[in-house]
């Protein structure tokens, strides 16, 4: 099975551009993160620059309306995630718990789609794009 | 430059959210134009925030809750990861994404290595050795 780990800092909505993070701090977080690679379960993992370098598009009706990051709805955002494959929601929660960090954080676990998840008629609709293969998950 | 659309939806906290044939057709073609266009680098979705749990750190020891997340308005239903030559494209792709009711795409711009300072290089060496085996790791 595989699930998404999303890893939500505590005011990284506010978080400027540019900000770089401790030497130190990363390279806890390295080992951590290799500690999942030699345990065979770390399929992908990317961190992602504050929303204030980034964008939000709202589909309410007419056009999509484009606002400029930082979001200031936001109450908190992703500020990196961990895709894993393990045999049981217990064991990514096992893994979620492992993760350093000495800031105030929450991870959020989320299984990831499969085809098979998917009921048969949209099986079908998806089989007409052989190219896009459903739950390929990243590259 | 590698983006990620990441689509925001308010979700009926105990429902799986699957989408109907129709809907999917529809997001099939989306996803074709982005392969075909070659921006397309990886997609998900994920299942509903009930099947989920949550971790939270914050002093002692990490507190682990079930799903559904009371507090959240919104929940995440999936991603595109892309690679386009800037922001303003990537917001181009995003408002092309056909539209669903109540539903938003967060666009936001995804970490190189090369984006460290030399100091956090040093620290994170090991980074694109790790993003190389996840490659592989995949396609096996």
């Amino acid at each position: 099975m595989r699930f998404m780990m999303l890893m939500i800092p505590k005011g990284y909505e506010k978080a400027k551009a540019g900000g770089m993070p401790d030497a130190k701090v990363v390279a806890e977080m390295m080992r951590y993160n290799k500690s999942l690679q030699q345990a065979g379960v770390l399929l992908a993992l990317d961190g992602l620059h504050p929303p204030s370098m980034g964008a939000r598009i709202s589909f309410s009706g007419g056009e999509p309306l484009v606002t400029d990051g930082p979001f200031s709805e936001a109450k908190e955002v992703i500020g990196g995630y961990w895709m894993i494959q393990v045999r049981s929601k217990q064991e990514a929660i096992e893994w979620a718990c492992r993760c350093p960090g000495s800031e105030e954080f929450v991870i959020e676990i989320r299984q990831v789609q499969e085809m098979a998840d998917f009921p048969p008629d949209v099986q079908q609709a998806a089989a007409g794009f052989p190219e896009l293969q459903l739950g390929r998950g990243p590259a | 430059m590698r983006f990620m659309m990441i689509t925001k939806e308010h979700q009926q906290p105990s429902s799986d959210a699957m989408p109907d044939a129709k809907g999917a057709a529809t997001m099939m073609k989306y996803m074709e134009s982005l392969e075909k266009a070659g921006v397309l680098l990886a997609f998900d979705g994920l299942r509903s925030a009930a099947m989920g749990a949550q971790v939270s750190f914050s002093g002692e020891k990490p507190v682990v809750t079930d799903g559904p997340f009371s507090e959240a308005k919104e929940v995440i239903g999936g991603y595109w990861m892309i690679q386009v030559n800037s922001k303003e494209e990537a917001i181009a792709w995003a408002k092309r994404c056909p539209a669903f009711p109540d539903f938003a795409i967060e666009i936001r711009q995804v970490v190189e290595f090369s984006d460290f300072p030399a100091e956090v290089q040093e620290a994170a060496a090991l980074y694109p050795k790790l993003k190389a085996r996840c490659r592989d790791r995949s396609r096996a």
